[in-house]
């Protein structure tokens, strides 16, 4: 249908629209029209992903000018393929209705591994290992080798591109990882640098949030990106961990080990090269007196997204003269290593902030801050000369680089701490180096400068306002939508007590206790009985999984559970989980009926949507509070109460929460579906916690619902799961949660839609 | 049946919120939806039922566990209360501890069916029900079937899980191929195998939502399903024997024994009189029979109407909104002022009636009165 959003021209390619889309579609209008950035929260399965589409689409269609690229990011290849073919619907309902054909190119990015059609390198397991061979054939220097050998190894794929491919551009259309591969193999040109080249001139790019997050990589993929591109991080509600992780640094002995060999390696390969072409060394640092004006030259034009691990003030200046030769840098990398093996002997934790470690590193050893902050810079440029063809083995030189590098840079957002052993094993000795950020605004930060439009959406992000705090910027619009339903399928209960009144909690003071353990236990063992299909619980942590499970097994709870259902539980294994996950769906399928055991922030918890009879019910044992002993986390929360004025307890019920509310919105996953959601913990009835959930949870919790004792929710659910097996036909849902365009356009319905979005 | 089925005791009810139901329908318009849905099958019922007769098997399965104690009970009750306007050969199927049990053969007579199931009352569920097993053993039976039946599986399930020693979904494809039509009832909640299993096959799944709608489901498959084209048509030798009660004065008169109870300890033994077979004089105290002996299916007219009425059913009244109507706005049938915003017109005579009076006129009198006061009429 055709829709007229605030005077602009939208295709929308079904013939029914959710109220909320619509709604959607006016505040990223508006957003737009702003040109700044915004924050979107929508339920899952009201359909975000085709509203922004149609929207942005529709937008770059009527003002060429002013929106040129859109740059959709989101977490997992499934999730970048389900984008991929909406937009191919979209596009295609396009061609349709006005009747010319498609102009638009759009496609996805992934990495080798998922792109690489060459026989060899593809059947390769492990994408690191995938990145390395692929660069061991395709690197500049092994192909001028090629010239004066031809017996090397080459990628006949690349080669192909390299000499046709960037000429003709991809002609339009859209393309999704596999139609990629297809036409990389009947053209023989190499797909994964063609998509790479191609997203240049690209309207649309759907990749993963480390292209554009991560600095190492965006500087490589994303750093050509047009300014008036439009950024969409999906599925966004853990932004700030992928930022925060994409800065940090763990350093164990085993990295120092491997560090060790790869400065050995590097030594020789000198050594050698210097009595063999001593003119490659000389020019080199020639290169390097000249400093890297190039790169500060393209900056200033405007050209590149600014790199966080290479600021600014590296360009302008020339490579020191410490570790200007190459000898002399390996030299300066060996002192630099053990002063980190040193400092790896420790008996104590020590946590520093990274001025006090510059100091420290410069009494001890002499190291300036100068040369260490072009260290990153200055190994890359010489693994270019010394022609080193597998990158991948020298990874942990160049994650010493890039810790080097960020600690000289940054005085504020860091920390670094030092614990000789882990805190469940105090015996055995294991010490990290935890270079750890705890701004996730520095590495979003380019971002939001560079593009005019950043728009953050998930089905979980309330509360709305943290997320501006958290990540430094300032959005033009922040809006909370509603569900609006023909029947309420979500039941939200709150169990705060067993049957014989005891509190239910999870916190620790109670943790331990048996009659809380027995209690929950009953509330499963009881709607393992009630409901069909499967179950999922969420427990908050592994360890406080295994305990409550030995504990019913003695009880026998577990015994009685399993003549219900079947159990499965997730562990920290991936291969473990992905087995008992399929079992689980079997048995799901086949009315046996089944409950998996899961811990929030898990694999299960983040990325796996229970549809239908795979998640009838959703039960949270206890609030999935993050482990607030970790020092790393102490060290967050100190930052976040002295930057951004945010209290720790704030932080810790929000983090809390945005777990909590991405695991029981695991079982609804669209308007038909219906499941339960059972939070069992009594600290949930407070208003602090109940108000952090999602709106679209919230508003179904009523005053009733609060504080439960098994029995009664027992009940509830009963009424609840009857009330649902009714039969559910999409006229019960037209005009009410679902529109034709006559229905839409109505007085009324305007004037419903207008109290959907909840604008903070 | 003497007892009314009406809604649980207050006390066996559990944790309920009254005052939830009277919550004002703004905000989620849940309650108006549900019964706006509801109302809305019930009319389905009517429009459907067309067809032939057909040949049906129940197949209850209870767990005690996690039920109410009654459940089990009002489900045989309301059970019973269903056979005995069925006219067809029905079977029941037990099914607990994970195995399947014949509680009766596939029979045309209720009272035997009715029998059973009094006695199952008392017996104690234990275990996992077994939804391949007694699906199994329904085929076996249902499978020697002449052509021109309808064969059907009606499952009243009460468990939400079941333990089958094989993947089912090899079974409904077995089920689809011979043309077998599984339905439903569920009594807690819907299980997606039962989904799978009734769209497959053509049935329908319900889930209760108390014991009048349960019965009002019941019911709902009492009616023959449409008559599936493929079925085909025979002859069938009927006998319509007279029932003969010899006076008590008559000397010559012996007590005998009923050919149905030669294989049946139970029952009472000898009688004097009784129904007897036109071919070959065998004696039955109840019908409707096959004859023991020759073979015969024995019947009486008003078994023969009633099936007559599902083969040939009273046509589906025209559903229209109240407005259209110009004159007096009264139902034909009960006079009374017709209030609901929609009503219902007999296509031959355009007779006016209330929704309450079609629902009568289709399930119980099977003729438009409108239509039989005119013919009557000179």
């Amino acid at each position: 249908m055709k829709l007229n959003i605030d005077g602009l021209l939208v295709y929308f390619p079904y013939d029914y629209i959710y109220p909320e889309q619509y709604s959607y579609m006016l505040e990223l209008k508006r957003t737009l029209d702003a040109r700044g950035h915004g924050v979107l929260e929508m339920p899952s399965g009201t359909g975000k992903t085709i509203s922004l589409l149609s929207l942005i689409v529709a937008y770059q269609k009527a003002f060429p000018l002013e929106v040129t690229k859109l740059i959709y990011c989101s977490r997992t290849v499934p999730e970048i393929e389900k984008v991929v073919e909406e937009l191919r619907k979209l596009m295609e309902f396009y061609s349709k209705q006005t009747g010319e054909s498609n102009n638009f190119l759009a496609l996805a990015l992934s990495s080798r591994k998922n792109l690489c059609v060459h026989p060899e390198v593809s059947s390769l397991r492990f994408g690191k290992e995938v990145d390395g061979k692929c660069h061991s054939l395709t690197a500049s220097y092994i192909r001028a080798q090629r010239h004066s050998d031809p017996n090397m190894p080459v990628c006949r794929f690349y080669e192909e591109f390299d000499a046709v491919g960037r000429q003709v551009p991809l002609p339009a259309g859209i393309y999704n990882l596999d139609d990629l591969k297809d036409f990389g193999r009947r053209k023989g040109w190499c797909p994964y640098y063609l998509a790479r080249y191609s997203i240049l001139h690209a309207n649309i790019v759907v990749y993963s949030y480390h292209y554009l997050l991560d600095p190492k990589i965006a500087d490589l993929v994303s750093k050509e990106l047009a300014k008036n591109s439009v950024v969409v991080f999906d599925e966004a509600h853990n932004i700030d961990n992928v930022c925060i992780d994409s800065m940090s640094v763990n350093i164990t002995r085993r990295t120092l080990d491997r560090c060790q060999t790869n400065v050995d390696t590097l030594q020789n390969t000198i050594q050698k090269i210097k009595e063999t072409d001593a003119a490659k060394l000389k020019e080199e640092y020639r290169r390097l007196v000249e400093g890297l004006k190039e790169a500060n030259v393209a900056r200033e034009t405007d050209i590149y997204l600014s790199n966080p691990v290479l600021p600014d003030e590296i360009l302008k200046e020339a490579v020191p003269g410490t570790i200007r030769t190459a000898e002399h840098f390996v030299g300066f990398l060996r002192r630099f290593m053990e002063y980190l093996k040193s400092r790896l002997r420790v008996q104590h934790v020590v946590q520093e902030s990274t001025p006090q470690f510059l100091k420290d590193i410069f009494d001890k050893v002499c190291i300036d801050r100068k040369p260490l902050r072009f260290c990153a810079e200055r190994l890359q440029s010489l693994l270019r000369t010394l022609e080193i063809a597998d990158i991948a083995d020298f990874s942990a030189v160049t994650l010493i680089s890039n810790f080097a590098t960020l600690v000289s840079t940054y005085s504020q957002g860091f920390t670094i701490i030092i614990e000789p052993f882990e805190d469940r094993t105090p015996t055995i000795a294991n010490p990290v180096l935890h270079f750890s950020c705890m701004d996730p605004s520095i590495a979003i930060k380019p971002v939001f400068q560079r593009f005019q439009s950043v728009v953050i959406t998930s089905g979980t992000l309330s509360p709305l306002d943290i997320y501006p705090k958290i990540l430094d910027f300032r959005p033009v619009t922040m809006a909370s939508f509603t569900m609006t339903l023909a029947r309420t399928c979500l039941c939200p209960l709150i169990v705060g007590r067993g049957n014989d009144q005891v509190a239910l909690s999870s916190k620790f003071e109670t943790r331990e206790d048996f009659a809380v353990i027995r209690n929950y236990g009953n509330l499963l063992l009881e709607m393992s009985a009630i409901v069909p299909d499967g179950i999922v619980a969420f427990f908050t942590s592994y360890v406080y999984m295994e305990n409550i499970v030995a504990s019913w097994y003695e009880q026998g709870i577990l015994e009685n559970i399993q003549r219900n259902k079947l159990i499965f539980i997730e562990t920290p294994d991936a291969a473990e989980t992905s087995m008992a996950l399929e079992k689980y769906q079997e048995a799901c399928e086949n009315g046996r009926g089944a409950i998996l055991l899961s811990v929030a922030r898990g694999k299960v918890s983040e990325g796996i949507d229970f549809v239908h009879h795979f998640g009838r019910a959703v039960i949270m044992f206890g609030v999935p509070y993050v482990y607030t002993q970790s020092r790393i986390l102490k060290a967050r929360l100190e930052y976040l109460r002295d930057q951004f004025q945010i209290r720790e307890n704030d932080f810790l019920t929000f983090d809390a929460m945005r777990h909590a509310a991405q695991c029981v919105g695991r079982a609804i996953r669209g308007k038909t579906d219906y499941g339960l959601m059972i939070f069992a913990d009594k600290r949930y009835a407070r208003a602090d916690k109940r108000g952090k959930l999602p709106r679209w949870i919230q508003e179904h919790i009523n005053d009733g619902s609060l504080n439960l004792t098994v029995d009664e929710a027992i009940q509830l659910s009963k009424h609840f799961l009857r009330q649902m097996a009714q039969p559910f036909r999409q006229e019960d849902q037209l005009g009410l949660s679902l529109l034709t365009l006559e229905q839409l356009e109505s007085e009324e319905m305007l004037q419903k839609i207008s109290q959907i979005a909840h604008q903070t | 049946m003497d007892e009314e089925p009406e809604r649980a005791k207050r006390w066996e009810g559990g944790y309920e919120r009254t005052w939830e139901v009277l919550k004002e329908d703004e905000s989620g318009s849940l309650k108006a939806t549900v019964e706006e849905i509801l109302f809305q099958s019930k009319r389905k019922r009517v429009i459907e039922s067309h067809g032939q007769v057909r040949l049906g098997m129940v197949s209850v399965s209870m767990e005690d566990h996690d039920l109410k104690p009654n459940r089990l009970t009002s489900t045989l009750k309301v059970d019973s209360a269903a056979q005995p306007s069925r006219c067809t050969p029905v079977g029941i199927i037990t099914t607990k501890n994970k195995r399947a049990e014949k509680l009766t053969d596939l029979a045309g007579n209720p009272k035997k069916h009715i029998a059973a199931l009094k006695k199952a009352v008392d017996t104690v569920c234990v275990g996992e029900p077994s939804l391949y097993n007694s699906l199994n053993l329904a085929i076996q039976t249902l499978k020697h079937m002449p052509g021109h039946t309808s064969r059907e599986i009606l499952i009243i399930l009460s468990s939400l899980t079941t333990c089958d020693p094989a993947n089912i979904y090899e079974l409904i494809k077995t089920l689809k191929s011979l043309k077998v039509r599984v339905s439903v009832i569920g009594l807690s909640a819907e299980v997606r195998v039962c989904t799978v299993l009734t769209r497959e096959t053509g049935g329908s799944y319900h889930v209760i939502l108390d014991e009048c709608h349960f019965k009002e489901l019941l019911m709902l498959h009492v009616k023959p399903p449409p008559a599936s084209s493929s079925s085909e048509c025979s002859l069938i030798r009927m006998g319509f024997p007279q029932h003969t009660v010899a006076s008590p004065t008559d000397q010559d008169a012996k007590p005998s024994f009923s050919m149905a109870h030669l294989d049946s300890s139970s029952g009472p033994g000898l009688s004097l009189g009784g129904y007897f077979c036109p071919q070959c004089h065998a004696k039955y105290t109840e019908l409707p029979v096959e004859c023991k002996v020759c073979g015969l299916t024995l019947v009486l007219a008003p078994h023969l109407a009633r099936s007559f009425h599902h083969l040939f059913p009273l046509q589906a009244f025209i559903e229209g909104p109240v407005e259209e109507l110009q004159e007096d706005r009264f139902c034909q049938a009960c006079q009374g002022e017709l209030k609901d915003k929609s009503i219902f017109t007999c296509p031959t005579c355009r007779g006016v009636f209330c929704v309450e009076c079609d629902l009568f006129i289709h399930d119980s009198l099977h003729c438009c009165p409108c239509c039989i006061h005119s013919q009557s009429a000179p």
